[in-house]
């Protein structure tokens, strides 16, 4: 998942639709992120390259909506409903997540076991 | 001790020592797999009669285990009946696989020992049991595989007041009667679950036996081949041969004689029927044994004889090798047989039988015959014979005996004109023991060389009559020998030594030496061009070297020697190779194989040892060469490249310590010499030692830096040479990488394996340059991959070898993270679940080390411990916590468990999974201080000990190694992610003493605390 800027990234990645769970008037996806380009790439326990400024899941609300949807801790989100995330800052991709007027949104993540997964079948 | 063989993680392992060899590979698993009942007869008997005497019958035999004590019943019903009774008796006998000698005959492969295989635990090879010698040697006919069955055809007939008229001649072979006989053979073979049925009827008594003998094997093996896998016999059978030579006969016959025909050895089993120690010699004499009396007399029956036999024997093509083997099984039994024989008539009787038996077996001999006997020399052989002898025997190959025995009896003053009225004689009895060695200085040269020969035979597996040899100061004498002029003498010395330095009685071995038996066998190896008396040679050294305080003294004599007249020559490496001269292929000679026998033994010496080797002229070149020869050829499984590798594994335990400039590699100014990767990778590696300590700047670029450093190692450049390299330097080359992973590939030999990844193992060891390209080169060349695959292996010592070299590997972060994505599963599959072993069943050892190899891969990656998370192995571990019985495994796992909890990030998962803080707290041992003063006993040594600057890893505090790990390889990681274990004081004050640092780093550089928002 290391990159090069202004290389192209290549990654595998598995779609994710979560379906929003309304409480009230808030809509819950379950998980929660961190990252972002404005965030201390340092920091960052799950990315394997510390400069990596991407947004990764970092909980995940046991039986919420994300988990039945698939998504893991320490997965990286690559897009939200088309749009990339490897180039936002924290609260650009929060505001993603969390249209009032979207009941779904789709995800692209990306996470080593997918990587190793493939790897290994071609290994 | 053993502990360091567990963990040392960068240790190597040595090889140890193998024992000596046996010169028969062939059959050896085989053997193993046998697990019978001890010993089993079968007896079949047959009854033959003459076509066209109405009646007759008769039986018999019986069988117990011991002995077989067999009852003829001859028919005298009626008059002119000729009645033939054939006894088949079949003998097996299982002797456990445990024992060592026994172990040894047939396939040197299987590690009489299983011990000496082994690594030695790094640091030393002493260790090493030594394992004992196979014995190489093994002779003789003495060679005792260890299943050894028995065939007996027992023929009796019966003549009955009618001489035998032509039409009272037994049948011709292949009459229908005996046709019969075989059916009836067959069947009942078969019904043991024999797979082969042996067409040409002929075979089935003998041949069939040995069907039986090789159920295992069967599939391998055409069933006329059955003979062939006493390959070991076969030797043994030479040697036998020797003490056969008449001294008439001897000077011209050299060498023809020897591979000559078998049965002699088997007359000399008879006549010389040594008291109590023939017990246990394993003499086939019972086919032989008849056929050899029969030559003798010429009693009632010899008209018959004389008729029948010709026609007999004459079909036989006189495979001699085979016929060696096929008998080989048959041992030790002649004894039983005695007293039936001891009337001439009787054992003129028994003749035809064993014509018959020889007739049947010679469909075996046609396939098989490995040897071509000399033909020239047999016929000279025949010329010598005596006329009578060649009325009966077509074939020479009974002379040889004959001629042995008369040269023995006139040593002991008797002669007499034929053996049989030798055996006969009440007053003729065996050479004792003394005697034999006073031949051995006996004026005249053959009588020397027979001695020596009989003395062969007379140790083969026999430990008492080796120790007598000791005692009667036979050993110097025949040390003597060795620099006889004579071929013949030296040869028949060199074989005796060879058994007598064999066994687990290093007594006999020091003798030899203390005789300065090891430079003489070195001088002679120098002087002789004789393949034989090479592989005897050789042989004997391979018994020697198993003995610990003998390797040194072999190197000081042998080392160069060895490796300029066998290694070198039949490596195919060549020195300064021509262009025109075509690249050789290694050749798997037996000689190649015991002197790499003997040098594997000896590597395991020490670090002057390896030293020595190292720096041995050419060796390390020519082993490579045969490796990478072996693996061109998909050639990998043999005996041969077993001992290279090991070799070389040896030689590669501590290169980054012993070899002469290997500072300079680890070297910090060498290391930050500009352009090359390597050292700064190093650097990285480093980073752990200045981490915390450093200004915030530095430690950023520096981590910046091994980001880069990161993406680059794949392109990894090794350094340029400007010239080719050789020796020693060889050994740690990352060429060598792709060598070692094609082996590990390839061979189905789990030794190969073991050494193969214990090579790997101990060059991706250590701080050094070099170890930092092999890691590399692993990874580059996809050997991670095949050592993971290899994790799932069914041997227990290839499993950790594997794992214990994943360890190692995993010094490079990037090694790290895809070992803890892609082996994780593996590892934790050979844990034992609970109570429970696995399948497998590994050993403690092997345990321990996996549990070290996933608590370094864990350590310092959250990724990873997610990974082992997911592999289910907190369950398992837990369990080993709990229930193990054994304290380092119970350590070991402790140890993974309070790792993986001091990832705070974890915690949630594995809360939820229902696991609590007490499941990851050390047990027993109370406050985690105390277990972490504990560790050090054990521990340190399963950790990697990095003398240099990886304090960290050799040191017991968990969290030590946790800061300094997150300051090194992460460089940045976040410090609150994980948590350092509540109740440990000593922890929280170091990490608050660290803390500023960290916190300098926030607090200047980035947002204090990352956010992290739900959605």
């Amino acid at each position: 998942m290391s990159f090069i800027p202004g290389q192209p990234v290549t990654a595998v990645v598995q779609r994710i639709e979560i379906r929003k769970l309304r409480q009230g008037e808030h809509l819950i996806l379950g998980f929660s992120i961190g990252g972002g380009i404005d965030q201390d790439p340092g920091q960052n326990p799950f990315s394997e390259d510390k400069s990596d400024k991407g947004i990764y899941v970092t909980r995940v609300t046991p039986e919420g909506p994300a988990e039945v949807a698939g998504l893991m801790m320490g997965d990286k989100v690559m897009q939200v409903n088309g749009w990339d995330m490897t180039m936002v800052t924290h609260d650009q991709a929060r505001k993603r997540l969390t249209k009032k007027n979207e009941d779904v949104v789709r995800l692209l993540v990306t996470r080593k076991s997918l990587e190793q997964a493939v790897r290994h079948s071609m290994m | 001790m053993h502990s360091c063989a567990i963990c040392s993680p960068l240790a190597s392992l040595q090889a140890c020592e193998f024992p000596a060899e046996e010169q028969s590979p062939s059959n050896q698993t085989s053997l193993a797999m046998m697990q019978e009942p001890q010993e089993m007869v079968e007896e079949t008997v047959t009854i033959e009669e003459d076509p066209g005497t109405p009646t007759s019958h008769v039986s018999v035999v019986t069988s117990d285990d011991g002995t077989t004590r067999r009852t003829e019943t001859k028919d005298m019903s009626t008059n002119q009946k000729v009645t033939k009774v054939i006894k088949t008796i079949t003998r097996r006998r299982y002797l456990p696989v445990t024992v060592t000698e026994t172990l040894v005959v047939p396939g040197g492969s299987i590690t009489p020992q299983s011990k000496p295989s082994t690594p030695v635990p790094t640091t030393f090879p002493t260790t090493t049991p030594s394992p004992s010698e196979t014995d190489p040697v093994k002779n003789t006919k003495a060679s005792k595989p260890l299943v050894t069955k028995m065939v007996k055809t027992v023929t009796t007939r019966t003549v009955r007041q009618v001489p035998l008229g032509p039409d009272g001649l037994p049948l011709p072979e292949g009459s229908s009667p005996l046709g019969s006989y075989t059916d009836s053979i067959d069947r009942r073979y078969l019904k043991n679950g024999e797979r082969y049925i042996t067409t040409p009827q002929a075979t089935s008594t003998l041949t069939r036996s040995y069907n039986n003998y090789n159920d295992s094997y069967s599939d391998a093996l055409p069933p006329d081949l059955g003979g062939s896998q006493y390959g070991g016999r076969h030797y043994g059978l030479h040697d036998g041969y020797g003490i056969g030579d008449a001294t008439d006969n001897y000077g011209s016959l050299s060498r023809g004689v020897n591979f000559r025909p078998p049965r002699y050895p088997y007359a000399m089993a008879n006549s010389y029927r040594p008291e109590n120690s023939y017990g246990t010699l394993p003499i086939r004499k019972d086919d032989y044994g008849h056929v050899a009396q029969p030559q003798v007399p010429m009693g009632s029956s010899s008209v018959d004889l004389n008729r029948s036999q010709p026609e007999r024997f004459q079909p036989e093509p006189y495979g001699l090798e085979d016929d060696r083997r096929s008998l080989g099984p048959e041992e030790e039994e002649p004894y039983d047989l005695e007293p039936d024989y001891s009337t001439v008539s009787r054992r003129q009787g028994t003749l035809p039988g064993t014509n018959r038996g020889r007739t049947m077996r010679e469909p075996l001999r046609d396939g098989p015959r490995i040897r071509g006997y000399e033909d020239p020399i047999e016929a000279e052989l025949i010329d010598e014979r005596h006329p009578y002898i060649h009325g009966m025997y077509p074939a020479p190959l009974a002379q040889p005996e004959r001629g042995s025995m008369a040269s023995l009896d006139r040593l002991a003053g008797r002669r007499s004109p034929s053996i049989d009225s030798i055996r006969k004689d009440p007053r003729w009895r065996d050479p004792d023991l003394q005697e034999v060695i006073a031949m051995l200085g006996h004026p005249i040269d053959p009588v020397k060389s027979n001695a020596a020969a009989y003395l062969q035979h007379l140790c083969y597996e026999n430990d008492k009559i080796k120790k007598d040899v000791r005692h009667l100061k036979g050993i110097p004498v025949l040390a003597s020998l060795l620099d006889h002029p004579k071929a013949e003498v030296h040869r028949k010395a060199c074989g005796a030594l060879r058994n007598i330095s064999y066994g687990k009685d290093h007594d006999n071995k020091v003798a030899i030496k203390n005789c300065d038996g090891i430079p003489a066998l070195v001088r002679l190896l120098r002087k002789t061009n004789d393949m034989e008396v090479r592989e005897l040679i050789t042989g004997t050294l391979w018994n020697l070297s198993s003995y610990e305080p003998l390797k040194m003294v072999i190197i000081n004599h042998g080392l160069q020697t060895m490796t300029n007249e066998v290694i070198i020559p039949h490596s195919g490496w060549e020195h300064e190779p021509n262009e025109d001269s075509k690249p050789r292929d290694a050749e798997w000679t037996t000689v190649f194989k015991n002197t790499s026998g003997c040098l594997r033994n000896v590597s395991s010496d020490g670090a002057e040892a390896r030293r020595r080797l190292r720096e041995c002229e050419g060796l390390v070149d020519a082993l490579l060469h045969a490796l990478q020869s072996a693996v061109g050829k998909k050639d990998m499984d043999n005996k041969s490249v077993e001992n290279c590798v090991c070799i070389m594994r040896n030689l590669s335990y501590h290169v980054h310590k012993e070899i002469p400039g290997a500072e300079k590699f680890t070297d910090p100014s060498v290391l930050h010499a500009p352009g090359s990767a390597g050292p700064q990778r190093k650097k990285k590696d480093d980073a752990g030692c200045f981490g915390g300590k450093k200004a915030k700047e530095e430690w950023f670029n520096q981590a910046r830096k091994n980001g880069e450093n990161d993406k680059n190692y794949d392109t990894l450049d090794l350094p340029k040479r400007t010239e080719p390299t050789k020796g020693f330097e060889l050994l740690y080359q990352p060429e060598v990488v792709r060598l070692y992973l094609s082996l590990l590939t390839e061979s189905q030999n789990y030794n190969t394996l073991e050494a193969a990844a214990g090579a790997l193992q101990n060059l991706s060891a250590g701080q050094w340059t070099w170890s930092n390209y092999i890691r590399a080169t692993v990874r580059k060349e996809k050997g991670l991959p095949i050592l993971v695959e290899l994790l799932r292996s069914d041997s227990d010592k290839v499993v950790r070898a594997v794992a214990i070299a994943l360890r190692n590997l995993s010094i490079d972060r990037r090694n790290k993270d895809l070992i803890g994505s892609y082996a994780m599963r593996d590892l934790v599959s050979n844990l034992p679940s609970g109570q429970q072993r696995p399948a497998k069943n590994l050993e403690e050892d092997t345990v321990v080390a996996i549990l070290n190899t996933i608590h370094e891969i864990v350590t310092d990656s959250s990724e990873n411990a997610r990974s082992l998370i997911q592999a289910q192995a907190i369950e398992k571990l837990v369990a080993i916590n709990k229930t193990s019985q054994s304290p380092r495994e119970d350590k070991a796992a402790s140890h993974v468990l309070q790792m993986v909890w001091s990832y705070k990030d974890l915690r949630n998962a594995l809360t939820k999974e229902g696991w609590n803080k007490s499941h990851f707290q050390p047990t027993a041992t109370g406050t985690p201080k105390a277990a972490k003063n504990g560790k050090p006993g054990y521990d340190d040594t399963t950790l990697p000990l990095m003398e240099k600057n990886q304090d960290g890893y050799s040191t017991i505090d968990q969290r030590d190694k946790d800061c300094k790990y997150k300051s090194s390889g992460d460089g940045s990681v976040d410090l609150t992610e994980r948590e350092p274990l509540k109740n440990d004081t000593n922890r929280k004050h170091y990490v608050r003493s660290n803390r500023p640092a960290v916190k300098l780093v926030d607090a200047c550089d980035v947002k204090p605390q990352p956010v992290d928002s739900w959605v």
